[in-house]
């Protein structure tokens, strides 16, 4: 300011607007000394409206401070507080997929030999191409006083709406929070991932079938050691394998309790482990079977309170359920080890999940009976699945356990291609023999637990594909998948014998699943 | 219902055994609110204060500072800033905390000694080198070609101390003349060519962007200056007349209770009446209550006739209202 002052005074002096007096009366020491007084009276003018200016930009800065903030980009909008205290976030996801069979057979539950239209030998449809929503979901979180939030996400795909997340969040910080409400469940890796962010049209075996969705409950989460353990403790109402659960009342008052640990030790390394996790998590819970029924429902009622699940293909199609007459009764436990690494554009995820349900049969009808469970049916039942999935982004970009930001958007006129991955993954799932026999193992006819002719004993999923990433919010996903399948249809539509002898496998499915995804 | 207890138990148990830091709290947070100069005090004092409290408990505290006009500031903690302590330059702007927001209760200056004033200050006038202008007394400060720099009363609390001590000189010239005296006041205040809001704004106008002839000051930001820029380039001129300026401090009751920081809030407030606080006051030129340290730093303050504003302007409740409120003399003599 000093310098630029003496720059301003130099210019008035030599610009001749107070230069002619100096010129005039230069021995005149008393104009001098004027001059001078001028010059400084100017100083302190220009000075002072320097300061001025200052002071007004201050207090701009000052009441930008308390301006609230308005965003909007490729993570949503949102406006909040200007402290970032207070927040709300509007977000969403639509995926609007495809699917084309061109071999396969639909799902078991439409089977029947007495319906309509053309059969196959083994009384099944061949699967339906389809056109469908698969994820309509609107979000709206928050967080209030720093610290605590919430989520809201309903789901307006499949033709009826529901509350897919909804839930509080208390975060006191960063090594405990805690979540209650309606949430993912803490225990799978896949399933954590976003459905935006999945690698694959559909989800595996082991995130799909064996291990729960959605839970009713509270969870304690947190990251210890400078964020390189995590750690997940629950206790939810529980849910059949697979399972996302309604936001009613529980129906059976046990408990399910979840954990999950996962370390990524070497994360803050330069080294080519930084981006290993690895980890394992699980359930335990002990149903009652017969708080398991609904008694003062119908049968209908009933078989959708059994508290088993169904298992369905990479195209959705289910190809196992359990009979009516199954229910779960007793313990249910599940574990899953699972692992992720990425390096690059290179990602890896690997997951296995084994499931032991207690089961047991109903000895007939439900309503107002006083034993409804058929002594010495009870079993245990193993079920496992596991899956290896690796994906490669060939323009270059990082691949993560979260979306992809492209380094380039797709735009013709500026020559961008958008990001390109390509993704192959192999699943199964087996369940145990002993489910399809009776509680003695002697006869696959009579007593099972589920039918052979209907269910098939084992998937095996070959899928790959590829990922285009218009932008960071604009996905188009297409996916090949080939499953094979062992058991699972009788021959000619008959029944299974009691050796199990006249069963052949459920024709393989080889299914072309595309979707166009927009998610903010 | 007994296994979701057992259930409950061994969550806290598991999360017992992998949060440690959180069952035991041993680090804590407190936010002091201040006024503008006393930045460097408190940088030093929660040094002190943090050591005595390790020593003491065991845990680690940390104090956050915030500093700015003390009319600011009070609005702040009153719009929800969570301050634990506030240590304001004057009684009023607590009154109005304690008014507005319901933090604390009214009669919070009888807490702690002296009026919860653990030190005291006044006002001087700082000029520059060789006192170009003849600066002597405050007449001097309203004559014509005399540039005043002085916050605004409106946001800073040392300004209207500044405010009040002029007002009080006027009244005393004047046979307690308040005409004559406004009319001082807004002669003076027609020489102030920038209000800033707070007084280390004021220190950069004048010292730093060397804008004024004589700025109305803290005595410990007078000194401060002194020190930092050297004796060669500023003088402290020393009033006949100025005023008791009595910095209060209290406990923001209701946040530190949310926040959990009750007891090292009450703690670090009684800290400065300490012999470690009071030393650290006059270290920093603030005038010491304890009656030792008053003395040991009794050489370094100029004597000066200190007025009171209980006995010249009925307290801070009457010249609040007179003075500074909307449509106060202020308002009146200051054409913006």
């Amino acid at each position: 300011m000093q310098f630029k002052f003496s720059k301003f005074a130099t210019a008035l002096l030599a610009s001749g607007i107070i230069s002619l007096p100096i010129t005039a009366s230069a021995n005149d020491s008393s104009e001098l000394e004027e001059l001078r007084g001028l010059v400084q009276e100017l100083s302190q003018q220009v000075k002072v409206l320097a300061r001025k200016g200052e002071i007004n930009e201050e207090a701009a800065a000052a009441d930008k401070k308390a301006t609230p903030v308005v965003k909007a980009g490729t993570s949503g909008f949102s406006f909040g507080s200007a402290d970032g205290k207070n927040e709300i976030k509007f977000r969403g996801v639509l995926q609007a997929d495809h699917r084309h069979f061109s071999d396969g057979a639909n799902d078991v539950r439409n089977r029947s030999a007495t319906r309509a239209g053309s059969l196959d030998a083994n009384g099944f449809h061949d699967a339906e191409d389809t056109s469908l929503l698969r994820r309509v979901r609107p979000t709206i979180e928050g967080k209030v006083a720093g610290k605590y939030g919430f989520r809201f996400t309903p789901e307006f795909a499949g033709g009826s709406a529901s509350a897919v997340d909804a839930y509080v969040d208390a975060n006191l910080s960063p090594a405990f929070k805690i979540r209650a409400g309606k949430q993912k469940s803490i225990v799978g890796l896949e399933r954590l991932q976003g459905g935006g962010d999945i690698k694959f049209v559909e989800r595996s075996y082991v995130t799909n079938a064996i291990l729960p969705n959605r839970d009713l409950g509270v969870t304690v989460s947190g990251d210890l050691f400078n964020n390189t353990l995590n750690y997940g403790v629950g206790i939810v109402n529980g849910v059949n394998d697979g399972g996302n659960i309604s936001t009613g009342t529980e129906y059976n008052g046990e408990r399910e309790y979840t954990a999950r640990l996962f370390a990524t030790p070497f994360k803050d390394s330069d080294t080519a482990l930084a981006g290993l996790g690895f980890g394992i998590g699980g359930t335990w819970t002990n149903y009652t079977g017969e708080r398991n029924l609904d008694f003062t429902g119908t049968s209908a009622a009933d078989a959708t309170r059994n508290g088993l699940p169904s298992y369905v293909s990479d195209g959705q199609q289910t190809f196992f359920r359990y009979n009516s007459a199954s229910l779960a009764d007793g313990k249910r436990i599940r574990f899953t080890p699972q692992a992720s690494y990425y390096n690059g554009p290179f990602g890896l995820i690997t997951e296995y999940a084994r499931v032991n349900q207690d089961v047991s049969l109903l000895a007939g009808t439900t309503t107002n009976t006083a034993t409804v469970i058929s002594p010495n049916t009870n079993k245990k039942l193993s079920h496992d699945a596991w899956q290896v999935a690796a994906s490669y982004l060939i323009t270059g970009e990082d691949a993560s356990f979260r979306g992809v930001k492209p380094k380039q958007d797709f735009d013709l006129d500026k020559g961008g291609w958008g990001a390109w991955e390509l993704v192959a993954r192999y699943s199964e799932i087996n369940l145990d023999d002993d489910t399809f026999r009776n509680k003695a193992g002697t006869s696959y006819s009579t007593n099972t637990y589920a039918n052979l002719s209907e269910s098939a004993k084992s998937a095996k999923s070959w899928t790959a594909g590829v990922n285009w990433y218009l932008n960071s919010n604009a996905k188009i996903a297409l996916n090949y998948s080939h499953t094979s399948f062992d058991g699972g249809a009788g021959v000619g539509i008959t029944a299974v014998n009691a050796a199990g002898t006249n069963i052949r496998d459920r024709e393989s499915e080889n299914a072309l699943l595309a979707r166009f995804q927009v998610a903010f | 219902m007994k296994k979701s207890l057992l259930a409950i138990a061994l969550l806290t148990a598991v999360f017992g055994a992998t949060a440690p830091s959180l069952a035991l709290a041993k680090d804590v947070e407190i936010l002091n609110v201040s006024y503008d100069p006393t930045r460097e005090l408190y940088v030093d004092f929660n040094k002190a204060f943090a050591a005595h409290w390790k020593a003491k408990t065991g845990d680690n505290v940390s104090v956050k500072q915030s500093h700015g006009g003390a009319g600011k500031q009070a609005r702040a903690v009153i719009d929800g800033l969570q301050a634990d302590v506030v240590t304001l330059a004057l009684a009023y702007d607590i009154d109005a905390i304690s008014e507005k927001a319901k933090l604390f209760p009214k009669d919070w200056q009888a807490r702690l000694p002296n009026n919860s004033s653990p030190y005291t200050s006044t006002i001087v006038l700082l000029v520059r080198k060789g006192n170009p202008k003849k600066i002597k007394d405050w007449d001097d400060l309203v004559k014509s070609g005399v540039s005043v720099i002085t916050p605004n009363p409106k946001t800073s609390g040392g300004a209207r101390w500044n405010y009040l001590a002029a007002w009080a000189y006027a009244l005393k010239q004047n046979n307690n003349d308040e005409g004559k005296a406004k009319d001082f006041v807004k002669k003076l205040f027609a020489n102030v060519p920038v209000l800033d809001s707070g007084a280390r704004g004021s220190t950069t106008t004048f010292v730093e962007r060397g804008i004024g002839d004589v700025f109305i000051s803290w005595e410990n930001e007078a000194f401060l200056a002194l020190k930092e820029l050297g004796p060669d380039k500023f003088e402290i001129v020393v009033p006949t007349l100025s005023i008791l300026a009595e910095p209060p401090v209290t406990v923001v009751d209701k946040n530190a209770k949310k926040h959990g920081t009750e007891a090292v809030s009450k703690a670090y407030l009684e800290y400065l009446y300490s012999d470690e606080g009071q030393d650290i006051a006059g270290k920093h030129y603030y005038r010491p209550t304890n009656p030792k340290y008053a003395e040991k730093y009794a050489s370094q303050f100029p004597k000066v006739n200190l007025i009171k504003i209980d006995d010249v302007f009925g307290g801070w409740q009457k010249a609040q209202k007179t003075h500074f409120s909307d449509g106060g003399t202020f308002d009146q003599i200051y054409a913006k």
